[in-house]
């Protein structure tokens, strides 16, 4: 599937919730997450996304419709 | 005849003119709620702390009450003229209440933001729910009334236009937009009649001197009696443009016009019945009272539920007009492009989260856990200040090109700026969620407390204390880019088509359902019914208790000219 911009930049922001609410997650079963836990998770899925993206994008001169 | 405004080039000024209240007040209201932020939180503090309850009655009003309602007033009217396809009965009428809620938002506005300026004898900081024994200038009330009415008569106008039409139509079906203008109206009136007893009867002879006493109980249940159905006020507005113009943006078309009309039928039935869930700690309400409010409040649920499946449905159908396939990849189907389709997608699920934390608000038992914590404006930033916020703005993207014939200055701007107030609602919401169950009050420039701490369940207070104040500040920047975006939009040259203004008819139809719904005369009489059982024993044991006019004297807030008028009266008060 091609991602469009807008679809990356509105997936980056549903990360964010996802990012912080990790550790309420993990805090159910006991565990304790710092903060930079969800830092890390977020730079991580935000790298992941980049790769993705470039790698599903099309040519340049495509993009535009 | 391209769009609304060379159709219809008077009533697009009239919607025009509420626009433009809407979105100053939003403007100063958004100012506030940084200054707000950063002075709670310790990062930012340009007054002094006495000021906080001017600049917080300021952001309340502002953007809770004249923000969303001149909004509405705009949209409705829109609504109304495009949906019956005629213009409306008397554009002088139309004027007449625009001039009165402008009045009467501007007299509040001043006696509110006058105590600011220690040279002017006059404030109101009562903060948007005006409790009584708190006193502000007669002003502010006399705006209040002046507000109300004027919306009284907006209501009077959609209904005229309605009754134009039944007249050359006498066998259809009221189309489905002003089936919703009207069903909210009659809702309006029957909820304002709280407010407006409140301050006509009450508070304004008070704040002027003529009566000595107040009932404060009675005149907070009065007021509950309108707060809560306000906040469906807020909200209609943006479920009629999620049910009938995000399935469009979506590719697609609305999934069934009858549930929509089951939907605002419901709202009309189960809206003001429950005011007293705000008040489960209120002593003097017998708690047998509390426990029918908090049933009809989980009513309340099924109409918003109703919602989100049939919106989902549309959606869902849009993208798969698009290409869309899968269980999940239709998502990226859809038109994440345009910011009037993304911000509303945005706000619907932002206001799945606010439901949740509502339900917890709404319970009995746990609402002593978050009442008048931090919890609460969590809540509320997500749902007025999010679900409503952010669909009045992404459909202005859609709207405000219709009404000036030009086209949206930048699209690209419009998206992150929809985007933008969500990743600043998720930093602030979260963290005043967390805060309020750590036990943080909230209506406090300076929440600590000596030899105490809060202690947290996870993180620590600086996290929260951080989320607060980066969140607001992402979240004044989105509505200046937002403004900033209207504001260029509106110098462009107008053009034939700036936007694709058409609506398509729903997959099942008007034809489909029962015409009992547009039956407006028995829904109405249905919910005066349940208000009657919800509110009159509850109301003669408030007045059986302390009497109508009370027996506790004000404590006027304009401190600077009153303070050992208030000193004075202090005592008597706490006694
Ligand atoms: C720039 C965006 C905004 C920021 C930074 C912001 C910030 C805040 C903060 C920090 C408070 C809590 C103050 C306290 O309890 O001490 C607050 C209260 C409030 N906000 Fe916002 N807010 C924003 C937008 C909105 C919007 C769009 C609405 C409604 C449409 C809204 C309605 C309210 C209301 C009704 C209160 C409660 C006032 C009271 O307790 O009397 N806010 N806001
Ligand atoms: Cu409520």
């Amino acid at each position: 599937m091609r991602m469009t911009r807008a679809g990356l930049l509105v997936l980056v922001a549903f990360s964010i919730p996802v990012a912080i609410e990790l550790r309420v997650l993990f805090g159910f079963f006991g565990v304790k997450l710092p903060l930079t836990a969800s830092i890390v998770f977020e730079a991580v899925f935000l790298l992941l996304i980049a790769v993705f993206y470039n790698v599903s994008a099309e040519p340049k001169s495509a993009t535009k419709n | 005849m391209a769009t609304f405004v060379d159709r219809y080039p008077e009533e697009a000024s009239v919607v025009k003119a509420t626009l433009v209240v809407s979105f100053l007040s939003l403007g100063i209201g958004a100012l506030f709620g940084l200054v707000q932020a950063l002075h709670r939180t310790g990062y930012l503090r340009i007054l002094d702390s006495v000021d906080y309850y001017t600049v917080l009655t300021g952001h309340g009003v502002l953007l809770a009450l004249v923000f969303t309602i001149f909004f509405l007033m705009g949209l409705f009217t829109w609504a109304v003229v495009q949906s019956l396809e005629r213009p409306l009965p008397d554009i002088r009428l139309s004027w007449a209440w625009v001039g009165l809620t402008t009045t009467g938002a501007v007299f509040a506005a001043v006696a509110i933001l006058a105590g600011l300026v220690p040279s002017i004898d006059m404030s109101a900081d009562v903060l948007y729910t005006f409790y009584a024994p708190l006193m502000g200038h007669p002003l502010f009330y006399i705006g209040l009334a002046m507000f109300i009415v004027g919306t009284w008569l907006a209501g009077a106008d959609w209904f005229l236009a309605y009754r134009d039409w039944r007249g050359d139509n006498p066998d259809e079906r009221i189309p489905l937009q002003t089936f919703m203008v009207l069903t909210t109206m009659l809702m309006w009136y029957l909820a304002t009649l709280g407010v407006a007893v409140s301050t006509v009867f009450f508070l304004i002879p008070w704040s002027f001197g003529w009566v000595e006493t107040v009932n404060p109980l009675l005149t907070r249940t009065l007021f509950w009696f309108f707060g809560h159905p306000v906040v469906y006020f807020w909200l209609m507005p943006a479920y009629m443009l999620w049910y009938t113009v995000l399935p469009k943006l979506a590719g697609g078309r609305l999934f069934s016009d009858p549930l929509a009309r089951v939907v605002f039928v419901l709202f009309l039935l189960l809206s003001t019945p429950v005011g007293i869930h705000h008040q489960y700690l209120d002593p003097g309400i017998a708690e047998g009272f509390k426990f029918i409010a908090m049933t009809n409040t989980m009513f309340l649920l099924l109409p918003s539920l109703l919602t989100a499946f049939t919106v989902v449905a549309s959606i869902e159908h849009g993208a798969r007009q698009r290409g869309g396939e899968g269980y999940i990849k239709w998502l990226g189907a859809l038109p994440w492009r345009d910011p009037a389709f993304t911000g509303m997608a945005l706000a619907g699920a932002m206001f799945a989260a606010g439901g949740f934390s509502g339900m917890i608000n709404a319970g009995m038992n746990i609402n002593y856990l978050i009442h008048n914590t931090l919890w609460v404006p969590g809540h509320f930033h997500l749902t007025v200040g999010t679900a409503v916020a952010l669909t009045m703005m992404a459909g202005s993207y859609w709207l405000v090109p219709q009404l000036t014939g030009k086209r949206l200055y930048s699209r690209p701007i419009g998206l992150l700026q929809v985007v933008l107030w969500f990743v600043g609602m998720v930093l602030m919401s979260n963290a005043m969620h967390r805060g309020g169950l750590a036990g943080i009050p909230r209506r406090t420039a300076e929440p600590q407390y000596q030899n105490f701490e809060f202690s947290t369940m996870l993180g620590s207070v600086e996290e929260i204390q951080a989320g607060i104040a980066l969140g607001g500040t992402l979240l004044f920047v989105s509505a200046v880019l937002f403004l900033f975006n209207i504001l260029l939009s509106s110098i462009e040259d107008p053009i034939e088509n700036p936007v694709d203004d058409s609506l398509p008819a729903p997959l099942s139809g008007a034809s489909g359902s029962p015409v009992v719904l547009d039956n407006l005369r028995l829904w109405t009489a249905i919910a005066v019914v349940l208000v009657i059982l919800a509110y009159t024993l509850p109301l003669a044991g408030i007045v059986g208790d302390a009497g109508v006019w009370g027996d506790v004297p004000g404590v006027p807030v304009w401190v600077s000219g009153n303070l050992d008028a208030a000193l004075a009266a202090l005592p008597e008060v706490i006694a």
